[in-house]
């Protein structure tokens, strides 16, 4: 019986060994059999040199472009937290706030600024990059599809009555608040106000895709049921007087704010020239004068804050960091490239040799 | 096993017969295995606590669970749960299939039915349902269920053959025979129901060849030893059927207690990563406390001021709270250097690595059409780095089958292969084999390719008719007709199966013999020769000889034997021939074969009748008889007359020397761990090259105590160095020399060693205080043989080497008894094809012949190791640049816990960005091609010496991921600092500066590959495409509009990645990070290439020129004579014989015998137990003595 047990057993192991034979046989593929066709990366001697003489030529090339437009860009920079004490003393104490405190600032502008001519405000040492403050706005409030969503925004998301705040959170409550106005002493007379556009000073995205008034017939009834932050002295429709398409999440300069800088020193764009009647050339050489209305205090933190112009080049407002840079990496490059060629020789005589022995 | 505490307890086991009752208040084990290692309850909380075992799982439930709590969370939970439950569950399901194979394996095996006495009636039980006492009954060719003591048989004497090879390896068969007492039982059901003998005996271990017990019955009591055992995993063979008592069952079992404990194995570079991971977190914790520190004075010198401006609550955190929370935040955003999507990646690259494994045509053998199969996938990177092999020797190395290739017959070779000038030609497809069709009793499986025999034969040479003679009559091979009428040669020594068997074709058939008669069919005609007397082998006289009275009348000795011993008992008058038949025995040994001499005597009827009185009367003798015995027969076996020489090849597997050079030429150490008898195995050592008479020295130990074990080492060791010592400077201060041995010693060493040690030995030598010198001795020694050894002492082996040399080690093997050596390796080999699947089913990988191993080491495991090395590399020094930016930007970011990129770009940084080309490089990359790879062994050393990836090489990818880092993070910053768009806008706000930072990364990271083929061109480009598509549609405006809170990036890459300012930088990082690694790797290979840079230059110098293989030249061996005399052969056969009680009562002894049985016959039994236990296991006195 068991004899019989076996050969059955065997007759089926057989007939599957059989069926299974063709199956069990591997595929004679490229892929499966590790022969696919490939391109081994070989570094030899002619390519590594010739690439970095190549790059090494690029770089400094770029580097020397780079340095001579960022020098042909003319800026001036004006610091005024010092310059405007007795303001920074007085915005130290908080219960100030409705106390107005204004600066002039007088400069000599020796050449022209030729061509568009920026405006920028500069902190120094404030820090739009902590966690918790970038953290701290609602984006949904802000597309103005639900103007209750303050959920991000503590410690500035309700009123102490629980009213929401109305653009919620600590970016919009910190919002940069000085007023800068440039005038122009055309013959040290009367000074002329230099013509300023506060248009398009914002990414087009931010501006109509990602900020959006709530809908309703007008501003304040939209933010009705909710309350402004509680460093504003306005109400977020009423930030410009003077535009009123310029009002609520819309308004360019709280846009600009609200994109947080990567760095604690940053410059962010707040008016362009407007190129008509004296300035359709740029900024001519003259006095000028800073009127600032200070309102932003920067000297608890140990800040800063300066006013720039500035005009622009191919790359936009580089400065001379990329290019130098790109000259030393060129310059390294080459020196890399030189020492290599010369290892390789001194090696390759030393092979010959070697063989010749 | 949860039953293991029990059986420590057990002292002493008593079991009753056919009383389960009684047996069951000792609880012993039942006859049920389990290999499996879960239930369908226990799974989730065993598995889920190995898991969170592993260091790498458990750190990442703790960052989980750090990122629940909301005051330091910096980034959202998503990042680690996502996935950390996916590799969790991965784990999981591939446990749970491999515990359900095991458990179906069990099932099977626990569901084999056998035949059992349970209510006085045969009854087919499962195996798991057999209890300790039951009497089961066996039938021919039937597995054994559980050990079992052997009441009674078919056979006469109650004897009983068994094949134990899936014990020791052995193929031959053994002998196990019952009590005279129970063997009367016969098959007597009723008188079997009713035997209720009580067994005290020894509590389970491991010991293959011990027993000891004793069997109460009926008032009297008879000792119990090995003899009268049968173990399970044997088979039941010439055998139609035994009962047997039950013993042991289950896990108590010889074979199960010696098949060792499935361990889980790791990888040597898994444990480095353990290692690393610990590091990398201390790394982690260190930066923290930077961080940590610099929050805290940072909160305190500006954070409070820049605090109150921001109206945040004054008092509500004081400085050194905020550090601490810093810290655990910092610990959160930095994990990343250690991602889980390492572990990911490392099995999915081991899992591609085993499909190629799978899929190689090459390691397939169409023989038996089985595919190599890499049965772990956690392995593979191992296969790269082996530095000493552990072999079995039958059925891995050898075929197990022998076959007669050559004789020398009067001075006349045999077996060459002639063309038609009579020059030697080697073998080839054209040469015929001798057609032996005339013959209808030949063996067909049977080749000679050498004519010129045949025609001797034909023309009558006599010298050739007594050579085959004796062949046909000087055996211990029994005869048998099977059902067709074929003639069936039962071999207990293959040896001696191949010589009758070749007798047999040229016409010399071996028919029949019974105690007094050898019936030989001689060229047609039947012959009966009377055995007068039969000379046994033993490991002494190294010969056997029998004394026939042929049908002429003359009395005729017939010998063969080991040369050396044949050669000295020569008639003066064979010198010539003796000098012939020398060289012949050279060129036969030259090419491996086992030789044989042979020779006869003729005797007169006065000299034979007076040597046989005395014979006989040296047998009656109760003291001495041994010794007076021995004299007799040296006596009688002098003046021989030689006839000539054989020569049996022990075949090979194919490729088994080439196998072997070239992996030693890769500097991997060959053990040969065999159950073979010493002469065997060494002989195998020889015809496989790993013995060459090139050696020095061969020490060989086979000590019988740990006295002598040790000082036979010590002796070994001392002349290896003694040697060294001379040959290098004379006086040395000894002691001094002993504290450097250590380390020089392996340098100093000229010359090749051999050790050669044998079981017994290996016990002693393996206790704790010799070991050292064991394995001293054994790792300067070129080449190490064990013999004789058990299961356990293989494992026992393997276990020596890794703890002491800290090498990684593979143990191949195809039996049962290799099981425990397989699993205690790093990795186990198993040979597929064979009968049992035991080897297979615990190997990590399995092929069917032993020439794969050569690709399986230097093709695959080399790029393996080479691969796995090299992703590791990448991806420390990815992780690194990846994430220490966040460290950097820690400074200027008032130490905040602000992350550098986007969310979304960390949780997708590893999954989806850089994961396909890494494993890409991982899983294709080729330094050297895989005939490179075979064609220069060396070029596995690396691996060996853990080159590739170590803690130096983990301490470059860092500090390149630091200067990757700081390159990526600097000068993005500077030049951001004061920077506008070209329309004047801001562009250096944080978003950006993410995007910035993110694009030069991916592009960084996804450049370095080197050997491309479509599938990275295709991941590479594909996932930059990748990054740049995800990164346009999560800054888009549609998927702001739906969740204006998840994606505040809408419209920044738009914006930022068509400034040409931003794309400057982008270019300059990658040129300033990309630059020096290419001079480094460049001056790397010009200055310092390794092997592997070597060949490639020269190849793709060679290109064009077609690529000239190096054939390394055929080694010719050139070795010593070695007899192979009946290596397999065990002493006891003649008296078997001569009793006749091996033989069925079928053939009756002619009732006019001359000679009476030579030796009394009721003692035989116990003169072979005792003779073999004297062989087998001298150590353990196992008498059979009446109590």
């Amino acid at each position: 019986m068991s004899e019989e047990y076996i050969s059955v057993t065997c007759r089926t192991k057989m007939k599957r060994i059989s069926e299974d034979y063709q199956s069990r046989v591997p595929d004679n593929t490229a892929l499966k059999q590790q022969q696919l066709p490939a391109y081994r990366l070989q570094l030899s001697a002619t390519g590594i040199l010739s690439g970095f003489f190549a790059a090494g030529a690029f770089c400094l090339g770029m580097g020397i472009i780079l340095i001579l437009s960022a020098k042909s860009i003319k800026e001036i920079e004006v610091k005024y937290t010092k310059i405007c004490a007795n303001c920074a003393e007085l915005r130290e104490d908080a219960t100030n706030f409705d106390k107005e405190c204004t600066c002039s600032i007088p400069f000599y502008l020796s050449e022209t600024m030729k061509g568009n001519v920026y405006m920028y405000y500069k902190l120094y040492g404030f820090y739009q990059n902590l966690y918790q403050y970038i953290l701290s706005r609602s984006n949904s409030q802000l597309l103005g599809t639900d103007l209750k969503d303050v959920g991000n925004c503590a410690p500035f998301s309700n009123s102490h009555d629980g009213t929401p705040i109305a653009p919620c959170g600590a970016i919009a409550n910190s919002i940069f608040n000085d007023t800068i106005i440039l005038s122009y002493n055309l013959n040290s007379s009367i000074p002329i106000e230099v013509p300023m556009l506060r248009s398009k000073i914002t990414w087009w995205t931010d501006k109509y895709v990602k900020f959006q008034n709530p809908s309703s017939i007008n501003l304040s009834s939209a933010f009705a049921g909710t309350t402004k932050p509680p460093y504003w002295s306005k109400p977020v429709y009423e930030l410009d007087e003077e535009d009123p398409g310029n009002n609520g999440f819309l308004n360019e300069d709280f846009i600009v704010w609200m994109r947080t800088a990567a760095f604690p020193t940053f410059k962010k764009l707040y008016r362009r020239l407007n190129r008509i009647q004296y300035f359709i050339e740029g900024l001519p050489a003259g006095n000028y004068s800073f009127n600032i209305t200070y309102n932003f205090p920067v000297t608890r933190f140990k800040g800063e804050k300066s006013v720039v112009l500035s005009t622009l080049t191919w790359s936009g407002g580089s400065s001379l960091f990329l290019g130098l840079a790109y000259t030393v990496t060129g310059a390294v490059t080459w020196l890399a490239s030189f020492s290599m060629m010369a290892i390789h020789l001194m090696l390759k005589k030393k092979k010959m040799l070697f063989i010749q022995d | 096993m949860f039953c293991s505490k029990k059986k420590s307890l057990e002292v002493e086991r008593t079991v009753k017969a056919n009383d389960r009752e009684y047996n069951e208040k000792f609880q012993y084990a039942d006859n049920r295995i389990h290999t499996s290692k879960y239930n369908v309850l226990t799974f989730l909380p065993i598995n889920l606590f190995e898991q969170f075992q592993r260091v790498a799982n458990a750190y990442f439930l703790f960052l989980l669970i750090l990122q629940l709590i909301p005051e330091i969370s910096s980034l959202t939970w998503f990042t680690t749960i996502v996935p950390l439950v996916l590799v969790i569950t991965m784990t999981a399901v591939k446990d749970a299939t491999d515990d359900y194979f095991r458990h179906k394996s069990d099932n099977q095996v626990n569901n084999r039915l056998s035949e059992v006495l349970i209510n006085s009636k045969l009854q087919n039980e499962k195996w798991m349902n057999v209890k300790v006492g039951d009497i089961v009954k066996l039938e021919n060719n039937q597995f054994v269920a559980a050990d079992l003591l052997l009441l009674s048989s078919s056979e006469p004497h109650s004897l009983c053959y068994i094949e134990t090879a899936e014990l020791d390896g052995e193929t031959n068969l053994k002998v196990r025979h019952a009590l005279s007492v129970t063997s009367e039982l016969g098959a007597d059901i009723n008188r079997l129901a009713k035997f209720d003998g009580i067994v005290v005996c020894e509590a389970p271990n491991n010991k293959l060849d011990k027993f000891m017990g004793v069997l109460s019955w009926k008032d009297s009591k008879h000792s119990l030893n090995n003899e009268n055992i049968i173990l399970r995993g044997c088979i039941l063979r010439n055998t139609s059927w035994c009962f047997g008592m039950v013993i042991f069952a289950g896990p108590d079992t010889k074979l199960i207690q010696n098949s060792g404990k499935t361990k889980f194995k790791r990888t040597s570079i898994d444990r480095l990563l353990n290692t690393l991971v610990l590091w990398i977190f201390g790394f982690l914790v260190c930066l923290g406390i930077i961080l940590a520190i610099g929050n805290s004075i940072w909160e305190n010198q500006v954070g409070d001021q820049f605090r109150t401006f921001l109206f945040w609550k004054e008092g509500e955190k004081n400085s050194v709270f905020s550090g601490f929370l810093t810290f655990w935040s910092y610990i959160i955003i930095l994990n990343t250097v250690v991602p889980i999507s390492l572990y990911v990646s490392m099995e999915v690259i081991r899992l591609g690595h085993s499909y190629f494994i799978n899929w190689d045509r090459r390691m397939y053998y169409s023989g038996k059409s089985i595919p190599a199969e890499a049965r772990t996938t956690t392995l593979n990177e191992e296969l790269g780095q082996i530095e000493y092999i552990f072999s079995d020797k039958t059925g891995t190395l050898t075929q197990n089958i022998m076959t007669f290739k050559k004789c020398s017959i009067n001075g006349k070779i045999y077996g060459e292969v002639h063309d038609d000038m009579g020059q030697k030609t080697h073998m080839t497809k054209k040469n015929e084999p001798v057609d032996f069709s005339v013959n209808p009793q030949a063996d067909r499986t049977f080749q000679f390719f050498d004519h010129r025999l045949m025609e001797s034969i034909k023309l009558g040479d006599s010298k050739a008719y007594e050579f085959l003679r004796l062949l046909a009559l000087c055996h211990t091979v029994m005869s048998e007709e099977n059902s067709a009428g074929q003639l069936i040669y039962q071999v207990q020594s293959p040896d001696e199966g191949a010589l009758v068997t070749a007798a047999r074709n040229f016409g010399f058939i071996f028919k029949s013999r019974t105690p007094e008669t050898i019936t030989v069919e001689e060229l047609g005609t039947l012959m009966t020769y009377q055995l007068l007397a039969f000379l046994d082998f033993n490991n002494i006289r190294k010969r056997m000889s029998v004394i026939v009275r042929n049908p002429e009348g003359q009395i005729k000795l017939y010998c063969k034997g080991a040369d050396t011993i044949l050669f000295e008992k020569l008639h003066p008058s064979n010198e010539d021939l003796l000098n012939l038949t020398t060289d012949h025995l050279s060129e036969f040994a030259g090419e491996g074969l086992r030789t044989l001499a042979i020779a006869y005597r003729d005797l007169d009827d006065k000299y034979f009748k007076e040597w046989h009185k005395m014979l006989e009367d040296a047998n009656a003798l109760m003291d001495e008889r041994d010794e007076r015995i021995a004299g007799l027969y040296e006596e009688i076996e002098r003046d021989l007359m030689l006839l000539g020489a054989t020569a049996v090849e022990d075949k090979l597997q194919e490729g088994v020397i080439e196998t072997i050079t070239n992996l030693s030429l890769a500097d991997i150490k060959i053990w040969v761990l065999t159950g073979d008898k010493q002469e065997t195995a060494i002989n195998i050592g020889y015809a496989c090259n790993m013995l060459t008479d090139d050696m020095k020295d061969v020490f060989i130990i086979s000590g019988n105590t740990a006295v002598e074990v040790r000082e036979e080492l010590r002796k070994a060791k001392e002349n290896l160095f003694g040697q060294n010592r001379s040959s290098s400077n004379g006086h040395v201060v000894f002691e001094k020399q002993q504290l450097e041995l250590d380390s020089v010693v392996e340098e100093t060493i000229t010359g090749d060693y051999a050790l050669v040690i044998n079981g017994h030995s290996l016990a002693h030598a393996l206790e704790s205080d010799v070991k050292n010198d064991l394995i001293e001795l054994a790792c300067m020694c070129k080449t190490v043989v064990c013999c004789r050894v058990t299961p356990l002492q293989k494992a026992q082996v393997v276990e020596l080497v890794k703890n002491y040399r800290h090498a990684v080690t593979l143990a191949i093997g195809d039996g049962a008894n290799d099981v425990s050596m397989i699993k205690s390796a790093h990795i186990g080999v198993g040979i597929s094809g064979q009968e049992g699947l035991q080897a297979v089913l615990a190997s990590d990988y399995s092929f069917a012949q032993f020439r794969y191993l050569q690709r399986l080491l230097l093709v695959h495991g080399r790029w393996s190791y080479f691969r796995m090395c090299k992703f590791l590399r990448y991806f420390f020094y990815k992780n690194f640049a990846f994430t220490l930016v966040h460290f950097w930007f820690g400074f200027f970011c008032g130490f905040s816990a602000q992350t550098v990129y986007d969310q979304w770009f960390i949780a997708l940084f590893n999954i989806v960005y850089t994961s396909l080309p890494v494993l890409a490089m991982g899983i294709f990359d080729q330094d050297v091609s895989d005939q490179s790879s075979m064609d220069y062994p060396q070029l596995y050393e690396p691996g060996q010496l853990n080159l590739l990836f170590n803690k130096h090489k983990f301490f470059i990818c860092m500090a390149h991921g630091i200067y990757t880092s700081l390159v990526l993070f600097f000068i993005p910053y500077g030049a951001f600092y004061n920077v506008a768009g070209e329309d004047g806008q801001l562009i250096a706000d944080y978003q950006s500066f993410a995007v910035t930072m993110a694009t030069s990364l991916v592009i960084v990271i996804a450049l370095d590959t080197s050997y491309w083929t479509v599938i990275n061109h295709v991941f590479i480009w594909g996932s930059v495409a990748t990054y740049f598509s995800v990164l346009f549609t999560m800054h888009s405006n549609g998927i702001f509009g739906i969740f204006p809170n998840q994606f505040p990036f809408v419209g920044n890459a738009r914006h930022s990645l068509t400034q040409k300012c931003i794309w400057l930088v982008i270019l300059l990082t990658t040129v300033a990070s990309v630059m020096p690694v290419v001079v480094f790797r460049f001056l790397k290979v010009d200055l310092f290439p390794t092997l592997s840079d070597q060949i490639r230059q020269r190849q793709k110098s060679q290109k064009k020129a077609r690529p000239l293989r190096s054939q390394r030249p055929q080694t010719r061996r050139s070795s010593s004579r070695r007899s192979g005399y009946a290596f397999a052969h065990q002493e006891g056969y003649g008296e078997l014989i001569t009793s006749g009680r091996n033989m069925r009562a079928k053939n009756p002894p002619p009732a006019s015998g001359l000679e009476k049985t030579l030796y009394n016959s009721t003692s035989w039994i116990e003169n072979l137990c005792k003779k073999t236990t004297d062989t087998v296991s001298s150590f353990s006195q196992d008498k059979t003595v009446k109590l």
